[in-house]
C-alpha cells in the first residue's frame, strides 16, 4: 500500500480522510485500510469498485432547458392525428397550462442495422446509432427546472445532497493527480448555479470543479491556474524554497503526516498549473479534429471533453448553455432546429473521436435535458415542461447499442412501459462505474445517505 | 467488522417502518386464523388454478418488492398472502375480493392514474390485468393457512430508551483516585500543573488506565499563539509574545487567559463556530421578500458570546425570544436562527400536492437543524417511520414539525411596534407613490411636474420620518402555513396560506404530506419528558418547546455544548461524533469527564467562559504537541490526549492571521459583510459574504461548510486547488508583497534581523541559523534584477520570500 509509504509511517484515520481528497477514492482508501472497520462506507468490495466497471469515467452532454423527444428519438404519429385536440391521456398536469396536441416538424428515419428511428434534425448523430442506447421512458418528480435540474444531478429536488460527480469522486477518486476529477463546462451559468455540482456533505474536495468556457484562454478556466506576477522558473524556485522551510518546519517536529500531504499537495498544484493548461488548450488539437467537432460553445465543450477523460477525469458534464436554451416555450421549432443544428456534428464527433482513441470501451457518454417537453402546445407554438416522460441517450462502455429501451404512451407524453426514473439512471450509471447504488453510502445526520435514496434500480436490460 | 451502519441502509423505510405499520395494523389481523374466514374456503380448483396461474404471476411481478422476498418491502405492501393483501400496506387495503373495482391493487396494474402504477418498470400485458382482476372478482381465493409469518412487533420502549448515558440526569462524578499521583511539573512557571485541576484528574485517569504518560508542557511562545488562535481567532503580536514569554508571575498565563476572553474578537471567532452550526448566510433566497440584514443575527451571535450570555438564554432566545419577558425588540435578531432557514423554491402554479411536499421538506430541515444543533439528535430520521436507532417515534417527530408549520419567516424592525407603526405608514405611502411615479413615467407627454411633487414626497418621507431606515431583522412569528388548492378547478394551482392560530400536523404516512394520519399534537420529544408529553398550549409552541431543551433535556443539551466547545479546542471532541448523540453516535472517550464538566457547567450558570477557563487552565490543554514515538504507536489518534493536537487553521483564522502579519487587517466590529474575492478587502473572515447558493470560492476551496446544511465540524482536506490558491491568488501575491514593504520599513537595513522580524511576526518565535542561511541564499538567487530595493519598493525577491513564509505549514498548523 503506497499509504504506508508516508513519513512518520502510521497514518490516523483522520488524516487518511484527509488526503483522499485528490486522488485514492473512497473504496481505495477503504481498501487500503482493510482493518479500519469505523469508515461508514460501501466497503465489502473486493477490489477499488463493487464489482468490475465497465467504464472508467462518464461525460454528461446536458441539455439544459430540456429538450422534446417526440422531435428527436420518440416518434409519435398520433400527434398528426390528434392534431390540436386534446384526448384523454394528453391532458396532464405540467408547470404551465397547455392546449392542444402540437405535432412535430420533425422526420424519423430508421437507422442503423437494428433500424432506430433518429430524426433528421440529427443526420450526424443518426449514424452512430448502433453504439447508442435510446432511453424513451425516463421520468423525474418536478416539472420545474431548478428541483428537476437538482434531481438530476442530485437525485433529490433539494439542494442539500452530494451531486452525481461528488459520489463518483467519493467512491473511485480521480485517475490523475493533476487535474481536478469533476469538471463542469458551460459557456455562462446554468440556472441554479453550483448547488448543482456541491459535494454537500461528502468532503469539499469531491466538488465539481466550474469552468466557463466562452472564454477558451486556458489560464482563465481554472481559478488560480496562473499567476501573472511569476514566471514558471520564479515560481519553481519559490515553490523549493517554500519546501526547504516547510522541511526545517518538520524535521524539529519529528514528522507529522499532515505535513507532508500539504507539502505534497503544493507539487501537485505547480504540476497542475503547467497540466491544466494543457489538458484545456484547444490550439493543441489538429485543424481536421477542430474542423470535426465544427463550431461554437457547445462543439469546444465536447472537444474539452474528450481531452479531459482523455487525461483521466472521472466526470465531465457539457452544459449546452448560458440558462436554458432548451426551453422552448415559444417558437418551438425554429429554436429546436437551431439547437440541433448546433450539437448534431459535435456530439456524432465526440462519438467518432473516443472510438478512435479507444476510449469509448471505457466511458459512457450520456445526453439529455432535466426533462422533457409536452406533445401539447403552449402559447401555441412552444411546449411546456414534460417531467411525465422524456429521452435520454447513453453510449459507450457496457451499454447495448443500436436500441430503444421503454415507451412514452401514443402522444409521448408519459413513460408507460420499461418506465426508468431518474434513480434508476443514477443506479445504472453507478453500476456501470462498478458502484453498487445500494452500498455506496455516506453516514451524515444520523444515517446513511445514497445518492439514489431508498430507490433506483438498476436497468439491466440495456447492459451489454 | 462492518458496522451495522453499513450493513443498512438507514434512511430506508426499511424493515422498521414496515413492522411499525404493521404493528399497528394488528387489530386487524389479531388472531390468524381469522384469514381463512375472511374468504370462503378456496376449491380445489381454485387452488390449482391459483398455483398455476396466479402465485407464478405474482411472484414474477410483485414480489421483488412486496414478499417476504423483497430486501425492502416498498410501500409496506406484501402480496404474498391473503391476509396482508387484505390488510394492505400505506394506501389501506390492496385488495377487496369480489370488488376487483375498488380494490387498489388492480387500480395499480391498471395504471389507473391513483398515484400507483404498477410494476414501476412498466405496465403488464393485458392478458395478466385480466387474470388478476378475475381472481379479485372470484373472491381472491388464496390457499388455506398461507400466511407468511410477520415481523414482531417493534414499538418504541421508551423507558429502555431513557436509559442511553446521553439522556441521564447530570450528576458529578467522583474524582478517579488516581488524581494525587502526579508527575512533578516540569516548568516552574507554569502554576497549575497536573492534579490540580478535575479536568486533569480524568484525564491522567484514562491516561493511565493506557500506560501512557502526558507530555510536557509546551513553551510560552507557542502556548500564547494557541491560545490567541484559539480564543480570538488571531495570532498573538509579537510584542503580546515578547510580554508573556517574559512574565514571571505565577498568574501571568490566568491574566492571558482573561485578556483573550474579554476581547471583542473572541465573540467573532467563537460566534463563527455557532454560525457553522445555524447555517449562517448572509444572502437569502431570491423568491423571499427578504433583505440584506442577516448580519443582525450574526452579530446578535458575536455579542452573545462577548457577553458571556448563559447558554440556556442563548437556546430559548434563539427559538423564541419574542414570547420573552424579559427581552424587547432590540433582541429580535436572535430569530435569525429560525428566520434565515433555507427555503425551497415553489412554483404555485403546480398542484398542491407537489408543493406540499416542498413545504413539508422545509419542515423537516428545521427539525433537523433545531434537534441537531441543541440536543445533538438526529429528529429528522423519524419524518418517514420512528427513528431506527433512537428512541425517537414517527410521531414524535410530527410534534415537534408541528411547531414549525405553526411559524412563518418574516422580517420585523427591532423597535418597538408602536415606535415602528408611523415607520410602516410612512413606507406604504412610499411604496405607494412610487408606484403612481412609475405609471406616470410612461404616460405621454410625461407630466414631469407632477412627478418632481411626488418623488419630493417620497425623498421628504424616506429623510424625516423618524426610525425610517430602521433594521429589518430576519425573524419567525407564529402563524401556520396551510398549503391548499387556489381555486375551485383542480387545475387551478396552489395557495400559500398563514392563518394566525398554529396548528398541529397530521403524521405523514412514509413522510407523505399527501397521506395523512392521525393528527399529532405539537409537543416535545417522549424520550426526554415525562411520560407522556404534554401537548404544547402557548401559541406556536416555540418558547415551550425552548423550555424543553434546556430544563427537561438540559443534561443532554448541556452535554452536546460541552463537548462542541471541548471540540473547537482540541480539534475532537470527547464524544466525536458531534452532533449526533443518540445511539448511534460514539460514545465519549472521557465518559465522567464529560458528566463532571457538563454538570458543573449548569451550576455555573451555562456560562461558556466558564467552561473555556476550565479547560484551558488544564494542563491537558497546556501540553506540548510533540509527536512521542512510543506513545504514537500506542494511541496515533491520541484519543486519550497524551500530547496536545497540532490543528491546522480554518480559512477564517489563516486568512485573518494574513492580513495581521501583513498590517493592513480591518478590525471593525459587525455589518454587513463583504465580498472575499475581493483582494482589497481587509475585513476579518467572519465578515466575508456567505451566499447560500454560491459560496464564494475561496471559502469553498478551503473546507468552508455548505450554508445549506447544519455542520458541526468542519473537514480538513488537502486539495492541489488549495495550493494553487497559496501559489496565485491575487490576495496572496498582494499581501506578500505588503508584508514586504512592512519588513523593510521597520527593518530599512539589516537583511538578517529583516529575517529574523519576519519570523517573530508570523511564527512567534526567533529563526533558526539554518532558516535564516536558507532564506539568504534564496534572496541571493532569486530573481535576476536584484535592484537594491527600498521600503517603499523592497526587492521582487523579497515578496517571493514573505510569499512562502504565508504559503508555509508553520503559518498554517498551531503546535
Amino acid at each position: 500500500m503506497n499509504l504506508h509509504n508516508i513519513p512518520g509511517s502510521i497514518v490516523p484515520r483522520r488524516d487518511l480522510l484527509k488526503s483522499i481528497g485528490g486522488g485514492l477514492g473512497l473504496l481505495g482508501a477503504a481498501q487500503a485500510m482493510a482493518a479500519d472497520s469505523s469508515l461508514a462506507a460501501g466497503g465489502g468490495a473486493d477490489g477499488a469498485t463493487h464489482f468490475a466497471p465497465r467504464v472508467k469515467r462518464v461525460i454528461h452532454l446536458f441539455m439544459n432547458g430540456g429538450p422534446f423527444q417526440g422531435d428527436l428519438f420518440d416518434p409519435k404519429p398520433a400527434l398528426e392525428k390528434y392534431a390540436g385536440q386534446r384526448p384523454e391521456g394528453a391532458n396532464l398536469r405540467t408547470e404551465r397550462p397547455t392546449g392542444g396536441l402540437l405535432p412535430s416538424t420533425a422526420k424519423f428515419t430508421p437507422a442503423g442495422e437494428n433500424g432506430v428511428p433518429v430524426s433528421d434534425l440529427l443526420p450526424n448523430l443518426a449514424k452512430h446509432v448502433d453504439d447508442i442506447c435510446v432511453l424513451r421512458s425516463l421520468h423525474a418528480d418536478n416539472p420545474n427546472h431548478g428541483p428537476a435540474l437538482l434531481q438530476m444531478n442530485n437525485g433529490t429536488i433539494l439542494p442539500t445532497r452530494p451531486s452525481m460527480g461528488s459520489w463518483f469522486l467519493y467512491g473511485l477518486g480521480s485517475e490523475n493527480q493533476n487535474l481536478p476529477g469533476y469538471i463542469v463546462l458551460c459557456p455562462g451559468r446554468p440556472v441554479r448555479f453550483s448547488v448543482l455540482w456541491s459535494s454537500a456533505f461528502l468532503p469539499a474536495a469531491y466538488q465539481g470543479t466550474y469552468v466557463n468556457h466562452s472564454d477558451l484562454d486556458p489560464s482563465k478556466l481554472i481559478p488560480y491556474l496562473r499567476n501573472e506576477a511569476r514566471d514558471p522558473e520564479t515560481q519553481r524556485r519559490q515553490l523549493d524554497l517554500m519546501q526547504q522551510i516547510n522541511a526545517l518546519h518538520r524535521d524539529a517536529r519529528g514528522g507529522d503526516p499532515a505535513l507532508d500531504a500539504r507539502m505534497a499537495s503544493m507539487e501537485t498544484a505547480f504540476r497542475m498549473q503547467t497540466e491544466a493548461h494543457e489538458a484545456f488548450d484547444l490550439n493543441r488539437e489538429s485543424a481536421e479534429t477542430r474542423e470535426a467537432y465544427g463550431e461554437g460553445h457547445y462543439a469546444n465543450g465536447c472537444l474539452l471533453a474528450r481531452r479531459l477523460v482523455e487525461r483521466g477525469v472521472r466526470f465531465v458534464q457539457v452544459y449546452y448553455g448560458n440558462g436554458q436554451p432548451w426551453d422552448t416555450h415559444s417558437k418551438h421549432n425554429e429554436s429546436v432546429k437551431k439547437l440541433c443544428d448546433s450539437i448534431d456534428q459535435p456530439t456524432a464527433a465526440l462519438l467518432t473521436d473516443l472510438k478512435q482513441r479507444g476510449l469509448l470501451e471505457d466511458t459512457l457518454v450520456v445526453w439529455g435535458g432535466e426533462f422533457g417537453r409536452t406533445p401539447t402546445t403552449e402559447n401555441g407554438d412552444g411546449r411546456d415542461h414534460n417531467h411525465h416522460g422524456f429521452t435520454m441517450w447513453m453510449a459507450g462502455g457496457g451499454v447495448r447499442g443500436g436500441m430503444t429501451f421503454g415507451e412514452t404512451d401514443e402522444f409521448g407524453f408519459r413513460a408507460v412501459e420499461n418506465k426508468v426514473h431518474v434513480h434508476d439512471l443514477h443506479a445504472t450509471i453507478l453500476h456501470l462505474l462498478g458502484l453498487d447504488h445500494e452500498k455506496l453510502t455516506f453516514h451524515y445526520g444520523g444515517r446513511d445517505y445514497r445518492l439514489t435514496d431508498v430507490h433506483g434500480r438498476v436497468v439491466t436490460e440495456i447492459l451489454s | 467488522m462492518p458496522s451495522l451502519a453499513r450493513s443498512l441502509v438507514v434512511h430506508g423505510l426499511a424493515l422498521a417502518f414496515v413492522s411499525w405499520v404493521i404493528g399497528r395494523s394488528g387489530e386487524l389481523r389479531g388472531d390468524e386464523p381469522a384469514a381463512t374466514e375472511l374468504g370462503s374456503m378456496p376449491t380445489l380448483a381454485e387452488i390449482e388454478h391459483f398455483e398455476k396461474r396466479i402465485r407464478p404471476l405474482l411472484h414474477r411481478r410483485c414480489f421483488s418488492c412486496h414478499s417476504e422476498e423483497a430486501t425492502i418491502v416498498q410501500g409496506s405492501l406484501r402480496v404474498d398472502s391473503r391476509s396482508l393483501l387484505l390488510s394492505g400496506g400505506d394506501s389501506g387495503p390492496a385488495v377487496v375480493p369480489g370488488e376487483p373495482e375498488e380494490s387498489l391493487l388492480i387500480e395499480a396494474i391498471r395504471y389507473g392514474g391513483g398515484g400507483y402504477d404498477m410494476p414501476p418498470e412498466g405496465k403488464l400485458p393485458e392478458a395478466e390485468i385480466e387474470l388478476l382482476t378475475q381472481w379479485v372478482r372470484q373472491g381472491a381465493p388464496f390457499p388455506v393457512g398461507d400466511v407468511a409469518p410477520l415481523a414482531a412487533d417493534h414499538a418504541i420502549d421508551f423507558d429502555a430508551g431513557r436509559r442511553h448515558w446521553a439522556f441521564q440526569p447530570l450528576a458529578r462524578p467522583e474524582l478517579p483516585p488516581t488524581a494525587t499521583d502526579l508527575p512533578p511539573a516540569t516548568d516552574p512557571g507554569v502554576a497549575s500543573a497536573w492534579g490540580q485541576g478535575r479536568v486533569d484528574s480524568f484525564v491522567l485517569a484514562a491516561l493511565r488506565e493506557q500506560n501512557l504518560e502526558p507530555s510536557p508542557p509546551a513553551d510560552r511562545a507557542t502556548l500564547i499563539r494557541r491560545l490567541s488562535f484559539d480564543l480570538v481567532g488571531l495570532p498573538p503580536t509579537r510584542e503580546q509574545i515578547d510580554d508573556f514569554v517574559a512574565d514571571d508571575s505565577p498568574d501571568a498565563y490566568a491574566r492571558l487567559v482573561e485578556r483573550l476572553l474579554s476581547s471583542p474578537h473572541y465573540g467573532e471567532r467563537w460566534g463563527r463556530m455557532w454560525l457553522d452550526l445555524a447555517r449562517y448566510t448572509d444572502t437569502t433566497e431570491s423568491w423571499l421578500d427578504s433583505t440584506d440584514q442577516s448580519h443582525l443575527y450574526r452579530d446578535w451571535v458575536v455579542r452573545a458570546f462577548n457577553e458571556d450570555m448563559p447558554y440556556d438564554q442563548f437556546v430559548r432566545r434563539q427559538l423564541a425570544t419574542d414570547q420573552m419577558e424579559e427581552t424587547g425588540p432590540e433582541d429580535l435578531p436572535a430569530l435569525g436562527f429560525l428566520g434565515l432557514s433555507p427555503t425551497y423554491f415553489k412554483e404555485l402554479q403546480l398542484p398542491p400536492e407537489i408543493i406540499k411536499v416542498i413545504v413539508a421538506d422545509e419542515w423537516e430541515e428545521r427539525v433537523d437543524a433545531v434537534t441537531r444543533t441543541f440536543l445533538g439528535l438526529t429528529v429528522a430520521c423519524a419524518r418517514c417511520h420512528d427513528h431506527k436507532f433512537d428512541p425517537i417515534s414517527h410521531e414524535d417527530y410530527h410534534g415537534l414539525a408541528g411547531v414549525f408549520a405553526s411559524t412563518r419567516m418574516t422580517l420585523r424592525p427591532t423597535i418597538s411596534e408602536e415606535r415602528y407603526a408611523p415607520v410602516a405608514k410612512a413606507k406604504a405611502r412610499v411604496a405607494e407613490l412610487t408606484e403612481r411615479v412609475k405609471t406616470l413615467k410612461k404616460q405621454k407627454p410625461v407630466p414631469t411636474e407632477e412627478i418632481g411633487c411626488l418623488e419630493m414626497e417620497i425623498d421628504e418621507l424616506s429623510r424625516f420620518t423618524p426610525d425610517f431606515d430602521t433594521p429589518m431583522a430576519n425573524v419567525v412569528v407564529d402563524e401556520s402555513l396551510h398549503v391548499v388548492l387556489a381555486g375551485d378547478d383542480p387545475q387551478s394551482g396552489t395557495k400559500l396560506e398563514y392563518r394566525p392560530e398554529p396548528q398541529d400536523l397530521n403524521l405523514f404516512v412514509r413522510g407523505n404530506p399527501n397521506r395523512p394520519g392521525p393528527v399529532i399534537p405539537r409537543r416535545f420529544l417522549t424520550v426526554l419528558s415525562d411520560d407522556p408529553p404534554q401537548p404544547f398550549q402557548d401559541r406556536s409552541g416555540r418558547l415551550e418547546l425552548a423550555e424543553a431543551i434546556v430544563d427537561q433535556a438540559g443534561p443532554l443539551t448541556a452535554r452536546v455544548i460541552v463537548n462542541r466547545v471541548w471540540q473547537t479546542h482540541f480539534g475532537r471532541g470527547l464524544v466525536d461524533t458531534p452532533s449526533n448523540f443518540g445511539l448511534l453516535g460514539s460514545r465519549p472517550t472521557h465518559p465522567e469527564l464529560l458528566e463532571d464538566l457538563a454538570a458543573r457547567f449548569v451550576e455555573n450558570g451555562w456560562s461558556l467562559k466558564w467552561l473555556h477557563r476550565e479547560i484551558l487552565h488544564s494542563a491537558g490543554y497546556r501540553q506540548s504537541s510533540e509527536i512521542d514515538p512510543a506513545k504514537h504507536s500506542v494511541d496515533p489518534e491520541n484519543r486519550w490526549l497524551w500530547r496536545m493536537n497540532r490543528r491546522r487553521l480554518e480559512i477564517e483564522p489563516w486568512r485573518d492571521a494574513m492580513l495581521a502579519v501583513a498590517g493592513t487587517i480591518d478590525l471593525s466590529l459587525g455589518g454587513k459583510a463583504l465580498p472575499g474575492e475581493d483582494a482589497s478587502n481587509r475585513r476579518r473572515t467572519v465578515y466575508v459574504t456567505v451566499h447560500r447558493r454560491e459560496v464564494s470560492k475561496m471559502l469553498q476551496l478551503h473546507d468552508f461548510p455548505d450554508p445549506n446544511l447544519h455542520s458541526a465540524q468542519r473537514a480538513d482536506t488537502t486539495t492541489p486547488l488549495q495550493g494553487l490558491y497559496l501559489l496565485n491568488s491575487p490576495l496572496l501575491v498582494e499581501l506578500s508583497r505588503e508584508l514586504a514593504v512592512r519588513l523593510w520599513r521597520e527593518i530599512p537595513d539589516e537583511p538578517v534581523e529583516r529575517i529574523r522580524a519576519a519570523h517573530g511576526l508570523l511564527f512567534g518565535r526567533p529563526a533558526t541559523e539554518a532558516e535564516i542561511a536558507v532564506a539568504l541564499e534564496y534572496l541571493a538567487a532569486a530573481v535576476a534584477d536584484d535592484s537594491a530595493g527600498s521600503a517603499e519598493s523592497p526587492p521582487k525577491a523579497w515578496e517571493l520570500y514573505t510569499h512562502a513564509l504565508l504559503a508555509s505549514n508553520e503559518f498554517l498548523f498551531v503546535d
